[in-house]
């Protein structure tokens, strides 16, 4: 190394550090103004310091239950997009025809915006969407209150298929992107060994698989948690997902209820940055050494 | 006894989900697909492969087709949609159609195509501007070690996993006081904002894996640094520059909250519109746009994966 | 900074002087394809010409119009970004709390001295005075509408309307905005007694006894309303899709000519037709404002008045336009304008004049709509789980 890279090291840290506290900056003024708004120091409606704005927010049943409901849709999301992104990587690892189209087919998603998702899903999963009309085509249904409710339903199923379809891809990626690597070697070791096919799949191939992609998967409930657009087509009025609620009451006409939307907001970006402390967490746990 | 697979440089990877999670590339370092030895420098080792197939050959068909259908039946459904008229439930195929909404697109002057004119513009500048942000960045957060790695990333990570609306209302105020409210600087710049995080963590990633001796001694034989990121650091990560392009371009491209929230309704982009649409039941003109928005990331899609084809070497 | 009380006290020829060659900036609901092409298509080409005004339609609607105005002054916005502004109601009583609205100036405007201030439609704005902060532009009514093939015998009265509904359960709900609360309004007229007892001001106690007949009508349909009471639409548009799809069988609207413009969208089945309960329905007039921190007020006076001139107003009215009312008194109109409108073509599907005059009833204070939306989120939507 050339002389001076001690000192040249610490600026380097400091400077590094600094860009990232720049990168963050927009999110912490966010913060700062969201606090003011909530003690009733800034925004619209403010009346000076008062906390009795945030505790009777937070002890709102419409609010909890609106972020338990949010959180319950990017979990459920979550996990169905990684149980089926497994199951494409593992079923189609191989270099032959079918594996490389399959990969491809699975990969489509990918660039595709998520209000494109959001909107092809309300016209196929609605109760007198394709499917419903598929179904009466069949004679399974005989009108729309007959199929089942995907959309504006209590437990989201319409919101959470959308969601997943989106983010199948990049776990899928994730994942066989794991298989080739980690997986690969582990993989062949276990077999020279002598291990049987479901035996190495459940001792080797899925801890590898689950340790890899638990960030992405982080990452993955993060992003579902925060979507705007693809709850505010398919998502039911009560309980009323977080992004969702946080609008209404941000435009609501009654000034002094418009601040209760900078608590909602201190809510969702303390949401965001427990989720990304997990998601370094996770990193730093599994992360190739 | 395990045997340590050999960290590649070239990371020959397609762009991840727009505006979602991070390429996460300090634990997928050489992001090749599943067995595709495409653009793989590593020595070829076979993984467990043919004879390994764990699900029977009926199966993988039906996996198969399934996937196939969840890639092609929403196209064609927008498709369809974009030209129907009085398409009513339980008509399986529209009984009228009509080229309205296409004809709104192509006669110039129609909200569809100025919209999409607006992203493509904010979408190019979004990704031009994040990588030239993002790759200093990155390459800074990768100089650090231990704690303060972590805390970078997760600082660069915050912006993008905060959810858009929760940023939104903060940047909102703060735009309008600069004056910026409802223009389309101030869509860009919040744009800018999760593109420039994730983009950060992008070369971050790359610059884990990137071997620093070429650049050290460019810098031995008298180049200042900024030659060398331009003569030396630029043309060896062309690829990767091409990609964080690409990715804050899809960032920008489907972003909804922060464009509503930020632009106040007078900046119309492409999304936004079709979110209009689609809330006030036009959904002739929602599909159109719809099909507006997907189709350029989805040529953009197929025309990386066939480039990354034809450097592949030898296939197995 | 030019405010429009100064542009008003003007005389008009300087007003329009001033507005040559400027653009305005209008924050209007654009959630309505027939709107839209009048605005973009109709209006604006012509202001161009005429005025050498050039006219951007920005969405927004009520709530966020006041959001945007209350951030902009919390901002330091002057001027902002708005000249104009599509109100009414309580958009405009809170507005002139917080004092956004710029004025007096409607008075000002040439084409006024048209406008037919004796009815207690136009000249109040949810019972209040406009005081020339704003000024008129339409008049609709509300209706609900349905599908004659699918229902021949709709119910004509609230009290038939909830025995349809327990007979067929799952096939009636409303929207959570606007067309929503003036329903569950009407509903409260209809239960409480009759409009007068609602008239002269918001009072709590009448409140509190008209909204306890409400949730009372409410909590003895709802369980038998779409998707029994536990889901409502966003908003109409969204109503109006499961209507023509068959989910449910009854839509409403605040126009009641908008059965018209949908069905020749092709958005509505062609059998769709409007229908006016006995026990009254709400008409109201929606209004232009100028905000307090307009960049250009004369453009936007420009504009208003043009909006407001008989060929505006006529083209407004036509069928396959937006079959939106007028606001204009016709006897005070010149006489061919008067006979263009009175020979104007009417589409079988549009109601009798004398029906809508016979079960309009009018808007009350804007109180009543704000407490009743607030408390039929917190009671209905919130406490129904």
């Amino acid at each position: 190394m050339t002389v001076g890279a001690g000192a040249r090291r610490g600026g380097a840290t400091r400077g590094a550090l600094a860009a990232a506290l720049v990168v963050a900056a927009p999110v912490a003024l966010g913060v700062a103004y969201s606090t003011a708004g909530a003690l009733g120091l800034a925004g619209a409606g403010a009346q000076g310091f008062t906390t009795e704005r945030v505790a009777r927010v937070l002890g709102e049943r419409a609010v909890w239950a609106g972020v338990a409901w949010t959180a319950w849709v990017a979990a459920a999301a979550t996990a169905l997009a990684v149980a089926a992104a497994v199951l494409v990587a593992v079923a189609f690892r191989g270099a032959g025809r079918m594996d490389r189209v399959a990969r491809a087919l699975a990969v489509v998603p990918l660039p595709i915006p998520h209000i494109v998702a959001a909107a092809t899903g309300v016209l196929i999963l609605g109760q007198s969407g394709l499917l419903s009309r598929l179904g009466a085509a069949l004679g399974l249904v005989h009108a729309p209150q007959d199929m089942p409710a995907l959309v504006y339903d209590q437990w989201g199923l319409g919101l959470i298929l959308s969601l997943a379809w989106k983010e199948l891809p990049f776990l899928a990626l994730v994942a066989m992107s794991l298989l080739a690597t980690r997986g690969a070697a582990l993989e062949e070791a276990a077999q020279t060994l002598g291990a049987s096919r479901w035996a190495t799949l459940a001792r080797v191939t899925w801890p590898v698989l689950w340790r890899g992609l638990l960030p992405a998967a982080i990452a993955v409930f993060t992003f579902a948690f925060g979507s705007y657009e693809a709850a505010a087509l398919l998502a039911p009025s009560h309980p009323l997902a977080l992004p969702l609620l946080t609008l209404e009451r941000y435009t609501d006409t009654d000034l002094a209820r418009r601040g209760d939307a900078h608590v909602l907001t201190l809510l969702g970006l303390a949401a965001g940055a427990a989720l990304v402390a997990l998601h370094e967490w996770a990193r730093a746990r599994w992360e190739e050494p | 006894m395990t045997e340590r697979r050999p960290r590649v440089a070239e990371v020959g990877r397609d762009p991840p989900a727009a505006g979602g999670p991070p390429p996460n590339d300090t634990i997928a370092p050489s992001g090749a697909e599943g067995g595709t030895p495409s653009s793989r420098a590593a020595p070829k080792v076979r993984g467990p492969q043919s004879p390994r197939r764990l699900a029977r050959p009926f199966g993988r068909a039906v996996l198969v087709a399934a996937l196939a259908l969840s890639a092609v039946v929403p196209f064609a459904l927008l498709a369809l949609w974009s030209v129907s008229r009085q398409w009513f439930y339980p008509a399986l195929l529209p009984p009228e159609l009509t080229g309205e909404s296409w004809r709104a697109v192509v006669g110039g002057g129609a909200a569809l195509s100025r919209a999409a004119v607006a992203s493509l513009v904010l979408a190019a500048l979004t990704g031009a501007l994040g990588c030239a942000l993002a790759l200093p960045v990155g390459r800074a957060l990768d100089r650090l070690g231990g704690w303060r790695r972590h805390l970078g990333a997760a600082a660069a990570f915050l912006p993008v996993a905060a959810p858009p609306v929760a940023v939104g209302t903060g940047l909102q105020f703060f735009l309008l006081t600069l004056g910026l409210g409802g223009t389309a600087l101030g869509v860009l710049l919040a744009h800018l904002v999760p593109a420039v995080g994730y983009l950060s963590l992008y070369f971050l990633g790359v610059f884990s894996a990137f071997d620093a001796r070429v650049e050290e001694e460019a810098r031995t034989l008298g180049a200042t640094p900024l030659q060398v990121l331009r003569a030396v650091t630029a043309p060896m990560l062309r690829r990767q520059i091409a990609e964080a392009f690409a990715l804050g371009f899809l960032i920008s491209w489907a972003q909804v909250a922060l464009t509503l929230l930020v632009g106040g309704g007078a900046v119309r982009t492409l999304p936004l519109e079709v979110f209009a649409y689609v809330r006030s039941g036009q959904d002739r003109f929602a599909a159109t746009g719809a099909l507006l928005l997907a189709v350029p990331p989805l040529v953009a899609l197929a025309a990386v994966r066939l480039a990354a084809r034809r450097t592949e070497v030898v296939p197995a | 900074m030019v405010s429009a009380a100064e542009v008003a006290a003007m005389p008009w020829d300087s007003v329009v002087g001033r507005a040559r060659g400027t653009s305005v900036t209008w924050l209007m609901w654009r959630g309505d394809p027939s709107i839209n092409a009048y605005v973009d298509g109709w209006v604006a080409p012509r202001l161009r010409r005429e005025y050498g005004v050039t006219l951007t339609a920005v969405d927004a609607q009520g709530a966020q119009i006041l959001n945007q105005l209350v951030v902009e002054r919390e901002a330091g916005r002057v001027p902002g970004t708005a000249s104009l502004l599509w109100i009414n109601g309580e958009t405009f009583a809170n507005l002139r709390k917080e004092r956004l609205l710029a004025g007096p100036w409607s008075g000002r405007l040439p084409n006024a001295a048209f406008v037919d201030s004796a009815s207690p439609i136009i000249a109040r704005d949810f019972e209040q005075d406009p005081a020339g902060y704003e000024s008129p532009w339409g008049a609709v009514q509300f209706a609900l509408i349905y599908d004659s093939a699918r229902t021949p015998a709709p119910p004509r009265t609230f009290a038939e309307l909830r025995d349809w509904i327990r007979a067929h359960p799952g096939r009636f709900t409303h929207d959570q905005q606007f067309a929503g609360v003036t329903f569950l309004k009407a509903l409260m007229y209809a239960e409480g007694g009759g409009v007068a007892r609602f008239q002269g001001g918001f009072d709590s106690t009448r409140y509190a006894e008209g909204s306890a007949r409400v949730w009372a009508w409410l909590d003895a349909t709802r369980p038998y309303f779409w998707r029994q009471g536990k889901a409502y639409p966003q908003g109409v548009a969204e109503l109006h899709r499961l209507f023509a799809n068959g989910e449910v069988d009854f839509t409403m609207s605040n126009n009641q000519n908008e059965v018209v413009t949908k069905v020749r969208q092709g958005i509505f089945p062609p059998t769709a037709r409007a229908l006016l309960l006995r026990d009254g329905t709400i008409a109201n007039a929606h209004f232009l404002g100028i905000p307090f921190n307009a960049p250009n007020p004369a453009g936007a006076m420009v504009v208003a008045n043009f909006l407001l001139s008989p060929e505006a107003q006529l083209e407004k009215q036509k069928p396959d336009v937006w079959a939106d009312g007028t606001v204009l008194a016709l006897p005070r109109l010149p006489p061919e304008w008067r006979s263009r409108f009175e020979h104007l073509e009417q589409d079988p599907r549009q109601l009798p004049r004398d029906s809508l005059a016979k079960y309009a009833r009018p808007e009350v204070a804007p109180e009543y709509h704000e407490r009743i939306q607030a408390d039929w989120r917190a009671r209905v939507r919130e406490g129904g789980t």
